[in-house]
């Protein structure tokens, strides 16, 4: 991959809000894990929204890179830090985000956040290319 | 030729294109950014200005003046400095044979202090040799113009097509054309299939039926055998234009039916974690080539390929083209069409001027070869008989040819190979925050660009840049690098200890037979040992292609007659969708596509993707010019066409 800013945001916010969103709607409404809540969907929220500030990070490291690429495995270690983040917010920081208070589970964020973000990585790399030929060619962005 | 003193040979290559560059200079001579900011005059003395494209080069950055029987090199203040023999010198006196470097340019020096006995060497621009070509029924014609071979019809600006009818000569009309036939060709034709023309629409014209059949002569010349990887991409599919599935995942899904594990988890371990954590992964040349036969088939390619050699193009009259052809010895034809794409290539291979003025002194063209010419001789008299190798270039294709003489040593140890440079490489290119890595005086890239040249920030910079600004960033960019390939790494290293392998920097002054009429090549090392001699068997030339417009009779008759701007490295000037805008004709539109476009709004226009990109951006236009029976392919019609992709039916 060969990300430019405005790619890395729509990309972001497109897999997120739908495959990132079907996937859930499946915790929200109880079909996997714990009891059904609403925490999911702002957890998603809150991945979007501290995510296109983490973008702006991402694509100042990569100006350090010869290639200016960001390889698949550089998304996996940004997107490990961005769950950590969320974690040592909720968990050891103790900030209080909106609509987390209640059913915050440990362990179902972690599952909930390594489905959602290997769905969103697999599509990322296979139906995105299919359905936006444009989009490799510009650096992400699909508008 | 005599010289007087202050003369100063300056030598460099072009990191853009590539090209030698050696003019002799009187001082003062003056390197910058800009040629205004340089002193026209210096103590009464008009200066030699050099302007030097890169951001890494300031607008007046260094001077070289004839001081009390010295040559003194003085930097201006400059932001990067100048650098004498990798020192840092704000101010020093230099001796012949002396680097320089100023930005990504590596100057060489020569002069003599009483002016006398100067190299004379002058690099001539047209220092070119074809391409090689299979055997054909109709020849090339000579670099004359191609004009003599076509009828008085064609001789004007716009030009009738009823007047064309009435030579008797066999006509053909149709929408879409691709001149050159190549993988250029292919991959637009692929591109309109794919957006909906139909193949009795589409013509193109070429002298070879398989569209990569010169790329693969090329690569073979170059010691590319088919089980060989090429310097691409998993995802850069010349048989998909949405570049999925890539060759890394077809590759292991190969071996994985073989029951083969192992190689098929490192392909994608490969393509997963590359360039940071493993090697780059590249396909294989058999079976890129095994995947365009299949895609050709199933767009209709054998139905829309159609021999011939392209003479000439003209606008016609009606808002369209017409381009004269020669279908056979001696036959002209015509076809007119409204939307035309030009993909003809790499018109010819540069070839260093000592070695091309030796081959035409000593009629000698089997001891000097150029690496893309099929020279397997060489490789079959080193294992007969052993022998030692100069090899010029530092490029992929030098590292392939080491690798290939590494193979040769298996059968004969008696080999060896002397890699000339002109200058040593302790430091790659700069380019803001980031620097390219070098190893063994090789600077490594996956790829001949940096990769977001092909889809990512870079493109999108020099697509924004204005021509003057892109030739900065190409300079940045540009530059000879080989793949960092462990295997290569390991034999250059091994080559090294156990002697096999030596590099030898300094500047070629002269090569010529010596008593055995073997080549030797007289160099110019820095300091007082001044010239040595490197005795060969052989001298191979990997230094490269080159796809100057002048160098193509017919893009060149199409330049002249229409009077085409070129771009700054000397290519068709295109828009950022590579329509020719010069050659707009009502309707009528024509495009350009790889080499022969180089130097503008894109880098990597003659890689697999860089096609892609091309075509995309061409088809695209002619959607927005509402060409026959073209639709914008996005969306669910997009993988609606990609599912008929995926199940080899047609588009």
């Amino acid at each position: 991959m060969t990300p430019t800013l405005l790619g890395r945001w729509q990309t972001r916010i497109l897999l997120m809000e739908t495959v990132g969103l079907v996937v859930t709607l499946l915790f929200s409404g109880g079909i996997l894990g714990s009891p059904e809540s609403a925490i999911f969907l702002w957890l998603l929220q809150y991945i979007v929204v501290f995510g296109l500030g983490w973008d702006y990070v991402y694509i100042q490291i990569q100006t350090f890179r010869w290639d200016q690429d960001w390889p698949a495995a550089l998304q996996w270690l940004a997107a490990l830090w961005e769950g950590v983040f969320i974690v040592l917010l909720i968990e050891i920081v103790g900030v209080k985000l909106p609509g987390t208070a209640e059913d915050w589970h440990l362990g179902w964020f972690i599952v909930h956040y390594s489905f959602v973000w290997i769905a969103v990585f697999v599509t990322s790399q296979s139906l995105m290319r299919l359905i936006f030929p444009r989009w490799r060619f510009r650096g992400g962005q699909w508008l | 030729m005599s010289t007087i003193p202050g003369q100063v040979r300056l030598s460099w290559q072009d990191p853009v294109t590539g090209e030698q560059r050696s003019p002799l200079l009187t001082c003062p001579i003056a390197f910058g950014r800009e040629f205004a900011r340089m002193p026209a005059e210096l103590n009464n003395h008009r200066v030699a200005r050099i302007v030097l494209n890169s951001s890494q080069v300031s607008r007046y950055h260094t001077l070289i003046e004839w001081v009390q029987g010295h040559i003194r090199v003085t930097d201006q203040n400059s932001s990067n400095g100048t650098w004498v023999n990798g020192v840092l010198q704000p101010s020093c006196n230099v001796s012949n044979g002396d680097l320089l470097k100023i930005g990504p340019y590596e100057i060489t020096l020569m002069f003599t202090l009483d002016g006398t006995g100067l190299p004379t060497a002058e690099a001539s621009e047209q220092s070119i040799i074809q391409v090689p070509e299979p055997d054909s029924p109709v020849p090339a014609e000579p670099a004359a113009a191609p004009a003599n071979v076509l009828p008085p019809a064609c001789q004007a600006h716009q030009v009738v097509v009823q007047d064309l009818y009435a030579t008797q000569l066999p006509v053909e009309e149709i929408d879409y054309l691709a001149v050159g036939a190549g993988l250029g060709s292919f991959i637009w034709v692929d591109f309109l299939r794919i957006f909906g023309a139909a193949p009795q629409q589409i013509r193109a014209l070429g002298i070879e039926n398989r569209p990569y059949a010169r790329y693969q002569r090329l690569c073979l010349n170059s010691q590319i055998p088919p089980h060989e990887r090429l310097r691409s991409n998993s995802d850069s599919c010349p048989d998909n234009i949405w570049g999925w599935p890539g060759y890394a995942l077809r590759e292991a899904w190969h071996e994985f039916n073989k029951g083969k594990l192992n190689p098929a988890l490192q392909y994608l371990w490969q393509v997963f974690a590359e360039p940071t954590f493993a090697q780059t992964y590249t396909p294989r040349a058999g079976n890129v080539f095994a995947s365009i036969d299949r895609e050709a088939v199933r767009i209709g390619w054998p139905q829309i390929y159609q021999f011939g050699r392209v003479r000439a193009i003209r606008q016609t009259h009606d808002g369209r083209y017409a381009i004269a052809y020669s279908p056979g010895r001696k036959q002209t034809a015509f076809v007119v069409a409204r939307y035309v794409h030009l993909a003809t290539g790499y018109p010819v291979l540069q070839f260093l001027p000592d070695l091309k003025a030796y081959r035409e002194q000593t009629r000698d063209f089997k001891s000097v070869v150029n690496a893309y010419e099929d020279h397997n001789h060489v490789y079959e008299t080193l294992e007969r008989q052993g022998g030692t190798v100069v090899l010029r270039g530092r490029g992929i294709v030098a590292s392939r040819i080491i690798q290939r003489i590494h193979e040769a040593r298996h059968r004969n140890s008696n080999i060896a190979i002397l890699h000339l440079m002109r200058s040593p490489k302790p430091k790659g290119n700069r380019f803001r925050k980031a620097q390219r890595p070098v190893d063994n005086h090789f600077e490594f890239q996956p790829f001949n660009w940096p990769k977001a040249c092909w889809g990512g920030t870079l493109r999108d910079e020099l697509e924004q840049a204005t021509p003057e600004q892109r030739t900065n960033l190409l300079a940045d960019w540009g530059g000879t690098t080989t793949a960092d390939r462990k295997d290569w790494k390991e034999i250059v290293q091994q080559g090294l200890d156990q002697g096999w392998y030596q590099i030898t920097f300094g500047e070629v002054t002269r090569v010529v037979p010596n008593a055995q009429s073997r080549p030797t090549t007289y160099i110019q090392e820095k300091g007082p040992r001044g010239e040595i001699k490197l005795e060969a068997d052989f001298i191979i030339d990997a230094t490269g292609l080159d796809s100057k417009v002048k160098a193509s009779p017919l893009l060149n008759d199409l330049v002249t007659h229409y009077n085409l701007p070129l771009n700054p490295a000397g290519r068709l000037a295109v828009a950022n969708d590579f329509e020719l805008l010069e050659m707009r004709n009502q309707n009528g539109r024509m495009y350009g596509a790889g080499a022969i476009t180089f130097g503008g709004p894109y880098a990597a226009v003659d890689s697999f993707l860089g096609l892609q990109y091309t075509a995309l951006r061409a088809v695209d236009g002619l959607v927005a010019a509402r060409a026959p029976n073209l639709r914008r392919l996005n969306g669910i019609g997009s993988l609606l066409q990609w599912l008929k992709w995926a199940q080899n039916q047609a588009p």
